[in-house]
């Protein structure tokens, strides 16, 4: 098990170094020049190379690379062009709203997708399953866009059920920050109020975020499900009189998940990335708005850091899922 | 003639030898493949006879008819400077289809040849490939995609680009698995002892063996790809508009939605539809083709 993880956080050091490599050629590879695009067309040569030289643009990339990094260690992401504030200022600010987000859309399509799942592998080949082959589908074939466009038109225009935008009523006094998601702390303040509303606030863009994802639980589930289900001690099981929710849920499902949880925490990733799109046409407050209006402004510190950080995010979430993977797999301790 | 003669041979020892194909039969047993299959016929036609089925042009301007409802004349109604909605879903598609497709042939290409040579040679190259591509797969897709596309520039051959450059790993570590066990292989052994260059082991033994993984994964990845060109697209960070593709007319119509609903809502139908198909399909051609999967 430690080797395990020394093998995994050497690992990590690699991916991480790699990351911070990616993003920092990209954005030095690009025709446009950052100095230009901060003091405007009209500025003189001078202001230019001042500028140039405060942003320390005229050494060599290498050497660039070295007090990127060194910023990066010292948690500094450079200042947003766009913004002008530090970007880990301005990630800071905008991350619980992404965070609220991903979470509950995450808890939803666990908290569906399970059990549709295991009713489409215990009614294989029915009408039942079927339905929840091409549920399953529909939802990695619907662009995240889309979706939440068509939420808005049903749930807002037609029915005005639901609101299409933000993270709170403006007349709603948001709770104060302890977290910063407003779920949790206006729980914990005991503000209803304002509990209320922002979950009315979050249903809409979660549902949309939880759809595509819903798919990925489903699918994984019921394949796990199906090839624990054709195993002998599950013959066995039946033989010796086992059946019903006991067999399903004791004997079965618990195998059944230990895969799922690999494919779940991996697809993690694409529910960040379907995030920015979410949260682009709902506008809600959080880091892919954040990250959209920054590359409109070709803001590179700002696209770095925001990818920078999701990536770092990403890899520690694969981290996580692995070592769970090995504690509850006794098989492939070795 | 001597060519006609060998296809009439063929035939009739097909039809001696295997009286039903027994992949046609698989796929003509499972409705939902058969679905996809149709609903891909149905849009591919529709992009390829285009201009038969719409008189109108896909990029001419025409203010006098701008947000016009759907109606017998503009069947999806019609954009903010009154060009028909329909007729450029229709012209989108060729865009939409023929961009996820090339994407995706280009990445299971490069891949492959990647993996091959990782898998074939091994040792350091192999380490320091494998290393590569497990931090390119270290960054959330869509992510880096945006990353990539944003820094090259927006526009349809950066996006192809940066989705090329997410997907090639996947296929790297395929066709290197596949690689690691022809290896051992005693054909290719012999083709070893009798001198032959390791290039064309790859080229003629190795790579046309590792294929049939690799074309699994292509129609799995197609509709996916197509999402993500929209999806680049939407952002503005994929084709520009005026281009017909569905992604950047959904990016422009959004902002229309509770005026003119039509507009970004049948584009996005499209797209959903056609990423659908390619879905269906793969997902039989894995249950076919891949004994191991579940169904």
């Amino acid at each position: 098990m430690r080797q395990i993880i020394t093998k995994r956080l050497s690992m990590l050091v690699l991916v991480l170094l790699g990351v911070t490599l990616i993003t920092f050629f990209l954005s030095h590879v690009i025709p446009g020049d950052p100095a230009r695009m901060m003091v405007g067309q009209r500025a003189s040569e001078e202001t230019l190379q001042e500028v140039r030289r405060q942003l320390g643009l005229d050494q060599p990339v290498w050497v660039q690379y070295f007090t990127y990094m060194k910023g990066l260690l010292a948690g500094d992401f450079g200042s947003s062009i766009r913004t002008q504030q530090p970007v880990v200022d301005d990630l800071i600010k905008f991350f619980p709203a992404t965070l609220e987000l991903a979470l509950t859309a995450f808890i939803i399509a666990i908290v569906i997708g399970i059990p549709i799942g295991i009713l489409s592998a215990v009614k294989k080949d029915t009408s039942w399953d079927h339905a929840g082959r091409f549920f399953s589908i529909a939802g990695i074939s619907t662009p995240v866009f889309w979706s939440g466009l068509i939420g808005i038109l049903v749930f807002y225009k037609f029915f005005d059920l639901l609101p299409s935008s933000g993270r709170i009523d403006l007349t709603v006094t948001p709770p104060p920050t302890i977290t910063g998601l407003y779920l949790f702390d206006s729980l914990i303040t005991g503000n209803w109020t304002a509990f209320g509303n922002s979950l009315w606030h979050l249903a809409l863009p979660a549902c949309t975020l939880a759809f595509a994802q819903l798919a990925i639980v489903t699918r994984q589930v019921r394949a796990s499900m199906l090839e624990v289900l054709g195993q002998e001690y599950i013959r066995t099981a039946l033989a010796n009189g086992i059946h019903g929710p006991v067999l399903l849920f004791r004997y079965a499902l618990r195998n059944a998940l230990i895969p799922t949880i690999t494919v779940v925490g991996l697809s993690f990733g694409s529910l960040l990335g379907g995030a920015v799109v979410t949260e682009t046409i709902f506008s809600w407050p959080g880091m892919g708005k954040y990250v959209v209006e920054s590359i409109a402004f070709l803001d590179f510190p700002a696209i770095m850091g925001f990818t920078f950080v999701i990536s770092f995010g990403y890899v520690i979430i694969n981290l996580l899922v692995d070592l769970t993977y090995y504690a509850l797999d006794p098989q492939i301790k070795e | 003639m001597s060519g006609m003669t060998a296809n009439t041979e063929s035939i009739s020892k097909v039809a001696t030898t295997k009286p039903v194909n027994p992949f046609w039969y698989k796929i003509r047993r499972n409705p939902l493949t058969l679905f996809g299959l149709f609903l891909l016929l149905l849009i591919l036609l529709a992009s390829i006879f285009a201009p038969l089925i719409s008189s109108y042009d896909p990029t001419k301007i025409n203010i006098t008819q701008r947000f016009a409802p759907p109606s017998g004349d503009h069947w999806f109604g019609t954009d903010e400077v009154g060009r028909d909605i329909f007729t450029r879903i229709l012209y989108g598609a060729r865009l939409s289809l023929g961009v996820g497709v090339a994407v995706v042939f280009g990445a299971g290409l490069i891949g492959t040849v990647i993996g091959a040579i990782s898998g074939y040679f091994g040792g350091k190259l192999d380490q320091i490939i494998m290393r590569l591509m497990d931090i390119v797969l270290a960054f959330p897709s869509l992510v880096l995609a945006m990353a990539v596309a944003a820094t090259l520039g927006p526009n349809l051959q950066n996006a192809m680009l940066a989705i090329a450059i997410i997907k090639i790993p996947v296929y790297v570590r395929l066709a290197r698995a596949e690689t690691l066990a022809l290896r051992e292989k005693l054909f290719v052994k012999a083709a070893v002892t009798f001198g032959i260059k390791p290039w064309r082991i790859i080229a003629r033994h190795i790579i046309p063996n590792a294929l049939s993984p690799v074309v699994i994964q292509v129609t799995l990845d197609i509709g996916d790809a197509i999402l993500l060109v929209a999806t680049l697209g939407f952002l503005g960070l994929g084709a520009q508009p005026p281009t017909p593709e569905w992604g950047a007319m959904i990016s422009i119509g959004w902002k229309y939605l509770l005026d003119y609903w039509w507009y970004p809502t049948f584009p996005g139908l499209a797209l959903f539809l056609a990423s659908c198909g390619f879905n269906l399909i793969g997902d039989g051609i894995r249950d076919i083709l891949d004994p191991k999967a579940n169904r």
